[in-house]
């Protein structure tokens, strides 16, 4: 039923019976997930990927509870995933502390950091706004590599992590990642149904308007770039440990831009599209390969390469195809994934007329 | 182990005459550069004026016609003026493409959902060039040459260098006269303040939209040209100006040409002259961060008007 | 409406069977007919010239394929594309081990990337040959399955700095440098001589990698006064300085690196300005008579006539090369064990590249020499020394 009696009924995180029987059938599916990627090269990915996947998404869902709910841009992500890595590990290696105290240190600092860059978003809009963000993820981007404490420029290693004393595997690595991208999907879900998450939305439809209603514009614009960073921090610490090795020169700008895509890709406003558009991006990213090592077309494409373009650069096929992608999926559905999943279901809903 | 700038040198003499001149230089050069951010500027003012999408395919567009260009000029020794010709000629039909075959097609966008698409048409133009003309570095055969050089009273400018000033500010004047005096440049200001209304009183939006992206399209490739010709033809040889040339026209305001223009001199300024005092690593982001300060005092640029909306 | 669950649910158990298990062998990436061999490059991005090293390896195996390959077994080998981003080249390691099963990484370009790569492999017994950088973190520590090849960013600029200065004699010396490990490990190397002597770099000016404007730095060198300029960057950051400099009328002596050893590439796009540079070498010139090269090259002209015959491309035989003696040397019983007791043989093995020499159980850079030469007008180079030991 989609009508509500009262308010406790609106901010249930589970709508009816059946979403909850789907939501534990797929929190089993991701329970046994590694084995079956494991042992049937599903899709061929690797736990690794998997793993890659869900810190994306992690980061994608703080960056839509800033584009998509808020309606502010940021294209300096990379920065705060840079800064939630480097102090994690930093936090582990020169100061001792434990893992499961960094984690959460290294988010805590990336929002100070959200904090401080949200200040000059309440004055900006648009591309200004985007300029100030983008300034930010350079800045963070080259004050890492002059500074030797952060391994300068050679970058830093990730230390080994031990569960009860045995090194930790990807496997393992799968499962605390997954149990706490679990733990940041419920709570976005339920900040985006409190009073915060309606007053972000306030603020994206219309500011002027939210804050004649009493919405704190200062309070609630630097908190949603606080929680942003810390999500994209919290990932950002993880990925370090998956990585092994992280190195500034790697939190570029392409890495905000990609962030991005998978928001808009998985559709703004949506914490489920964020987690598909992550998925299917990271996914391309990856797989996107090996181009004329396809069946039918590969040969082809070789010959047509060597009569008209250039053999050394047939791997760039590759970037035009995930990139006319990019394109198709905002040109014909643009609210995204989660848009496509609407009509789905709406089709389903309405199947007999 | 600080030592990034020359200051550290034992034998130099801070008062020396070329420290003054260094100043001097500095500035100089930094115009120079600053030509080039306000020529990228002024291509992505133009289509935000009218339309206000952000082109982050600007800098892609004009690196595949100056590849164009380069062809032209040395595989098939056509000769520069012709090159000219066919190569704006390539730029327009590019823009044209871009804009019917895509940002038409967008049913209901949200500005987000233009930016990726934009973003998405400069990786599929950026692998086409890598694919077509390999990943290696080129150099741009041009007529005007960036070794010989000017020299005022001791400041040296390259040819390129003085030619590109000159051309910035002429392109930034014609374009700043034709949108506010000609009938079709105030057509165009009316289409980006009002869609609907611009179409009520007869404006053919559509055709002014090709013809915007038409234009921003030509200056990328004037931008292009130039700046492979200073420096190295290669697929990202944009990357960073369209960076650069963003923040320049941000700075200015994104809806004024002559402050795009400003901005890029500003951005071009500041930077070599932190870079030359104080440290070259960070100048980059001092400059961003001197661009975010200006913002906060004014939050629509230097040059352009302010409007605060009305609920 | 269980209709619709039922497509639903079936639809996922038809994704389940999309691949088949991974078969099992005696030998990881060795089967009676074919070794399995695999290298990452950035193919595309920003980095992708570089990317010509792993289609020079591809080359090479293609050669060796065609001439029946080695003991019964040929090559197959399998080419990634990275673009130069660390979290896709530990996909591509891990694709490579667990998927593929590859018997040994050969090549890589890259620090960063090959970082994220490397205890990965080292930890599952990959043999890796030859990284194509010059860094010290393929050596620090030791592996034992990580064989080096590459000469060390460091002792090269040590070396070189020597050269400048005592056999060309000159005593102010200037460093312009990219900022990352590979033009950090190069001033390092420069420091190191310049400490020994007494001496100290007039200038060392660093520029960022995607930083396309240099008219301060050049204009800071000038400043300096220095008589040589050692460059420890990239093809286009060398075109844009030499341009600079020589706009506003500086001229040093330059000498630079074999990361710009590609004269051929470099005097085109530096529009002749690359003459005079001091260069050093890896491997032999593109124009060699060195037999091998000779054989190298008509093979090129049959099998990959498109690609250009550039320092880098056959970068990728140079660097390979090794491997496949180490191959050879381990006879019909090939295993991850016999492969690395016949490269502990190898001493002043030399294919088209630096001799290569394992001294011991500990050693594990085995390219420890490179030559210097100089460019001429006419882009052809001048040999200025024979191979100099670089490396204790």
């Amino acid at each position: 039923m989609d009508i509500k009696r009262n308010y406790y009924e609106d901010i249930e995180l589970f709508k009816s019976n059946t979403i909850l029987v789907w939501s534990i059938l797929f929190l089993v599916f991701l329970a046994i997930l590694p084995w079956l990627v494991m042992k049937y090269h599903l899709l061929g990915l690797s736990v690794y990927t998997v793993n890659l996947i869900t810190v994306h998404a992690i980061v994608a869902i703080g960056l839509n509870i800033l584009v998509g709910f808020t309606g502010q841009i940021s294209m300096g992500h990379a920065g705060f995933f840079a800064i939630g890595a480097f102090t994690t590990v930093i936090f582990i290696l020169k100061i001792g502390l434990p893992f499961y105290l960094a984690l959460p240190l290294g988010g805590f600092i990336s929002s100070i950091f959200g904090f401080l860059l949200g200040l000059p978003a309440l004055r900006l809009k648009g591309p200004y706004l985007a300029i100030a963000t983008l300034g930010f993820g350079m800045a963070v981007t080259t004050t890492i590599k002059h500074l030797e404490f952060f391994g300068g420029r050679m970058g830093l290693q990730a230390p080994k992590l031990y569960l009860f004393g045995t090194p930790m595997k990807d496997i393992h690595f799968y499962y605390m990642i997954m149990i706490i991208a679990v733990i940041m999907v419920i709570g976005a879900v339920k900040l985006i149904k409190t009073r915060v998450g309606r007053a972000f939305i306030a603020i994206r439809d219309s500011d002027i308007a939210a804050e004649a209603m009493g919405v704190n514009l200062t309070y609630y614009k630097t908190l949603a770039f606080a929680v942003s960073a810390f999500y994209t921090g919290v990932a950002g610490g993880l990925y370090a440990f998956i990585l092994g090795f992280i190195n500034p020169e790697s939190f570029h700008l392409i890495m905000s831009i990609t962030f991005l895509a998978m928001v808009v890709v998985g559709g703004l406003g949506s914490v489920m599209g964020s987690i598909c558009g992550a998925a299917l991006m990271t996914y391309l990213d990856i797989k996107l390969q090996a181009i004329q090592d396809i069946s039918l077309i590969g040969p082809a494409l070789v010959t047509f390469s060597q009569k008209y373009m250039s053999v050394a650069g047939i791997s760039n096929i590759a970037v035009i195809v995930y990139g006319l992608i990019l394109i198709l999926i905002v040109l014909f559905e643009p609210l995204g994934i989660f848009g496509f999943w609407i009509r789905c279901k709406r089709y389903w809903k309405t199947w007999p007329f | 182990m600080n030592a990034e700038c020359g200051l550290n040198s034992e034998i130099r003499n801070p008062k020396s005459a070329f420290g003054e001149k260094m100043f001097g230089q500095l500035i100089v050069s930094g115009l120079a550069v600053g030509a080039c951010y306000a020529l990228i500027a002024i291509s992505m003012v133009i289509i935000y004026k009218t339309s206000e999408v952000l082109n982050f395919a600007q800098g892609e567009m004009a690196m595949i016609s100056t590849f164009v260009a380069f062809t032209l000029l040395e595989t098939h020794q056509v000769s520069f003026p012709y090159t000219l010709a066919f190569t704006f000629l390539f730029a327009i039909l590019l823009a044209i493409f871009f804009e019917i075959a895509f940002l038409r097609q967008a049913k209901d966008p949200t500005v987000l959902g233009l930016i990726i698409i934009t973003l998405g048409f400069q990786m599929v133009l950026m692998g086409f060039v890598g694919w077509k003309w390999g990943p290696d570095q080129r150099a741009l055969p041009f007529p005007v040459s960036n070794i010989e050089a000017y020299n005022f009273y001791g400041l040296i400018i390259s040819k390129i260098n003085f030619w590109t000033l000159i051309v910035s500010l002429v392109l930034m004047l014609i374009l700043f006269l034709f949108f506010r005096y000609t009938k079709l440049g105030i057509a165009m200001r009316a289409t980006q303040q009002n869609q609907l209304a611009a179409r009520v009183m007869g404006i053919r939006t559509k055709w002014i939209f090709s013809f915007t992206w038409a234009i921003s399209s030509m200056v990328g490739a004037v931008a292009g040209m130039l700046i492979a010709a200073m420096g190295v033809l290669d697929p990202p040889m944009m990357m960073d100006p369209l960076l650069k040339g963003f923040a320049s026209g941000v700075l200015g305001g994104m809806t004024s040409l002559p402050g795009a223009a400003l901005g890029g001199a500003l951005l071009g300024v500041i930077e070599n002259l932190f870079g030359g005092y104080i440290s070259l690593s960070f100048k980059s982001v001092v400059a961003f961060a001197i661009i975010v300060l200006m913002l906060c005092i004014k939050p629509s640029g230097l040059l352009a008007k302010h409007y605060v909306k009305k609920v | 409406m269980v209709k619709k669950n039922l497509i639903f649910v079936g639809l996922l158990v038809f994704t389940f069977f999309i691949s088949a298990p991974a078969s099992a062998q005696a030998v990881r990436g060795v089967t009676d007919t074919e070794i399995l061999v695999g290298q990452w490059g950035p193919q595309t991005g920003p980095a992708a010239p570089w990317g010509a090293v792993a289609r020079g390896s591809d080359l090479l195996f293609k050669i060796i394929n065609e001439e029946g390959g080695i003991h019964g077994r040929k090559f197959k080998y399998f080419l990634r594309d990275d673009s130069y981003m660390p979290a896709k080249t530990k996909a591509i390691a891990k694709e490579f081990v667990e998927q593929i099963g590859v018997f040994a990484v050969v090549g890589g370009v890259g620090v960063a990337t090959g970082m994220t790569a490397r205890d990965y492999l080292m930890e599952n017994k990959v043999p890796w040959f030859s990284p194509v950088t010059g860094v010290y973190e393929w050596i620090h520590p030791i592996q034992k399955y990580l064989f080096a090849m590459y000469p060390l960013y460091d002792d090269e600029a040590f070396n070189l700095t020597s050269y400048l200065h005592e056999k060309l004699g000159y005593k102010k010396i200037a460093m312009f440098y990219q900022n990352d490990d590979y033009g950090k490990q190069g001033l390092m190397g420069v420091n190191r001589y310049l400490l020994k002597k007494g001496l100290k770099l007039v200038a060392n000016i660093s520029a960022e990698v995607t930083d396309r404007d240099l008219s301060t730095h050049a204009l800071k060198l000038k400043d300096s006064g220095a008589e040589a300029v050692i460059m420890w960057a990239m093809p286009t950051h060398a075109a844009l300085l030499l341009g600079e400099t020589a706009k506003i009328g500086y001229k040093p002596q330059w000498a630079t690196s074999n990361t710009l050893s590609d004269s051929a590439l470099m005097m085109g796009i530096t529009r002749g300005l690359w003459a005079g540079m001091i260069n050093s070498f890896f491997s032999e010139l593109p124009d060699s008579n060195n037999p091998l090269m000779v054989k190298y090259r008509d093979w090129h002209k049959k099998l990959a006539p498109q690609e250009r015959w550039g320092v880098f491309y056959f970068a990728g035989i140079a660097f390979a090369e090794p491997f496949v003696e180490g191959v050879r040397r381990a006879g019909r019983n090939l295993t991850t064990e016999s492969w690395v007791k016949a490269m502990e043989t190898m001493k002043d093995f030399q294919g088209i590249g630096l001799p290569v020499t394992y001294a011991g159980l500990k050693d594990r850079q085995g390219g420890k020499h490179v030559f210097y030469g100089k460019v001429r007008p006419d882009g052809n180079i001048e040999r200025l020394t024979d191979w100099i030991r670089i490396t204790k």
